[in-house]
């Protein structure tokens, strides 16, 4: 793991010659097409080491700023974070393993949301505790039904 | 990402926990020796004429004791580190945590053989001291001086634990046993004259030999060299059975194994192996000299284009041993940390890593864009919000383990490689 590279040159310029390379002219088109996969991972496709995780949350949170879909992107964050935590979805027992793997995520979630919608999050967090998913809940993408339900579109 | 090098998968941690566990137990069976030499010479009752290493020389055996402390220590802190990353989930964790055992190992592994080296000094004066009333004890008390300030700056070196100064004194190392032989050859030497001129009996002489002579009794240092060998490492050679020198075995095949592991997941550089074997291997000089293997042992060493990467980048980095340290759980929760078990060697401030400042050209990128500006402001931010709100989501306090599994997350997602250094306290 060197990751050395990832802080040098002309990080944004890097980032859109490797989307492009890859066939799309966005982030935002890039990441739909890997719905459910986690942001470190993305990173690693575009550059597994010139490429950082939060290069590419930044670029999606600009694209998202730009094209007025903010709350789109704080729900396809969280897709990414619990896809990476809880890969066979929701758990069915909230043992001490399974609380910690939600908690990661959630806590992750929050660290990564904007301060324009934190308080969504909060609130989203809030009602995820009071009424939680079905067992093996796995969202496949950002309009999830549920997830749409605690954190729906304001801008549209 | 050089996975391949670092070894990614859980197997290939736990079989780095094995090595290192390995390399401590051999550190400390040498240090137990070493500390058994200073009892045995402390507790000597001086001979009917009342010669021992007792008045003014009190002082040098004091000296050996008070290193065995540090490296103790030393070692006591790579076990608890060591404990510390088998309890971690994250594989990555795991294995930053064991490289962070890894100055500790090469202090106590090389201060030990300083003090081996040392225990051999003392053998010879306690003889030269009991069986040569001719010899100066004047004498001996200075060139004993000299040669503990010879040892001095590296001991101190080895004993502050800071990884670039540990990483430096070891590589000096065949040097400077190189000039202990000498100083013990020279000792040794004007001894036997001295005894000569006396019209010593052949027993008394025979009892200064022996002390050159008998391996168990010599430590550390090696026999000089007829002359100072051109080349390092010249006649060194990878067998199967380990590292030779003509017929002679310097270091076995699970030594260069253990070594290999360690290595190649970045817990010890290759110079410093390299110079633990020239010293096993009488390789010494008194010159500074490029130290370096011939190639075979240093493959078998684990030595590759992938290894020497990771170490550019690491901690024994060359470009990146200036960049600035940053600490990695933010210093102002110092508190908060500490109530989730983040103390003694597994404090924060072991948990610093080396980042270059913005650079120059990722300010054509946008100023979102520089980790420079962004850390620590950024980070710090990041980091406790995971944290505390993970928290708030379980209901309960963290343990360790579980702040230790999400900073791994996000270092990932910083590309920070987990390379950790301690904050240096001046």
């Amino acid at each position: 793991m060197s990751g050395g590279g990832a802080w040098q040159g002309n990080i944004k310029a890097r980032l859109y010659e490797r989307v492009r390379a890859r066939g799309f002219d966005s982030l935002t088109a890039f990441a739909d097409a890997r719905p459910t996969v986690p942001l470190y991972a993305l990173a690693d496709e575009l550059g597994d080491d010139d490429v950082a995780a939060v290069q590419v949350l930044s670029g999606l949170l600009a694209e998202a700023e730009q094209s007025k879909r903010v709350t789109r992107f704080v729900r396809d964050v969280l897709v990414r974070l619990l896809s990476q935590s809880l890969p066979n979805g929701w758990p069915a027992v909230l043992d001490d393993e399974n609380l910690f793997k939600v908690a990661k995520a959630l806590g992750s979630w929050s660290a990564y949301t904007p301060e324009t919608h934190k308080e969504r999050a909060r609130l989203a967090r809030a009602a995820l505790r009071a009424n939680p998913p079905p067992a093996g809940w796995r969202p496949l993408g950002p309009d999830d039904d549920l997830l749409r339900t605690i954190l729906p579109d304001e801008e549209a | 990402m050089g996975d391949g090098a670092v070894g990614g998968g859980a197997r290939s941690a736990a079989l780095t926990r094995q090595a290192v566990l390995d390399a401590t137990d051999e550190v400390k069976g040498s240090l137990r020796s070493v500390e058994a030499a200073f009892t045995k010479l402390a507790a000597r009752p001086a001979d009917p004429w009342g010669w021992s290493l007792t008045g003014v020389f009190t002082r040098y055996l004091d000296q050996g004791s008070k290193q065995v402390t540090w490296l103790q220590g030393a070692i006591g802190s790579a076990t608890a580190l060591t404990e510390g990353a088998s309890e971690a989930g994250d594989t990555d964790m795991e294995l930053g945590l064991l490289r962070m055992t890894g100055p500790k190992l090469q202090a106590a592994q090389f201060g030990t053989l300083l003090m081996a080296a040392w225990v051999d000094f003392l053998h010879l004066a306690d003889a030269v001291l009991r069986n040569c009333p001719m010899c100066s004890t004047e004498k001996l008390f200075v060139d004993l001086h000299r040669v503990q300030g010879l040892m001095e700056p590296t001991i101190t070196d080895l004993a502050s634990l800071d990884p670039e100064r540990v990483e430096a004194a070891t590589t000096a190392m065949p040097e400077l046993m190189g000039k202990l032989t000498r100083e013990f050859d020279t000792l040794q030497r004007e001894t036997r004259e001295t005894m000569k001129l006396g019209g010593q009996i052949i027993a008394a002489m025979q009892a200064v030999e022996m002390v050159a002579m008998i391996s168990t009794m010599k430590l550390a240092l090696p026999r000089v060299p007829p002359s100072a060998p051109a080349t390092l490492g010249v006649g060194l050679v990878m067998s199967s059975g380990g590292v030779m020198v003509g017929s002679r075995l310097v270091v076995s095949a699970e030594w260069v194994e253990m070594m290999r592991r360690l290595v190649q997941a970045g817990v010890i550089s290759v110079p410093a192996v390299g110079a633990a074997v020239l010293i096993q291997g009488g390789q010494i000089t008194m010159a500074q000299a490029h130290q370096d293997l011939p190639k075979g042992v240093r493959e078998a060493l684990g030595d590759s284009p992938e290894v020497r990467g990771m170490q550019v980048t690491g901690r024994a980095g060359a470009g990146m041993s200036d960049a600035p340290k940053h600490h990695v759980l933010p210093q102002e929760h110092r508190e908060w940390f500490e109530r989730r078990g983040f103390k003694g060697d597994m404090d924060i401030d072991q948990f610093c890593v080396r980042l270059e400042q913005a650079h120059h050209e990722a300010i054509h990128g946008g100023g979102d864009w520089k980790l420079g500006r962004t850390w620590p402001g950024e980070w710090n931010r990041r980091i406790m919000e995971a944290l505390r709100d993970a928290e708030a989501e379980a209901g309960r306090m963290l343990t360790r383990n579980a702040v230790l599994d999400i900073v791994a997350d996000r270092m990932k997602d910083y590309r920070i490689p987990m390379n950790f250094t301690p904050w240096r306290r001046r």
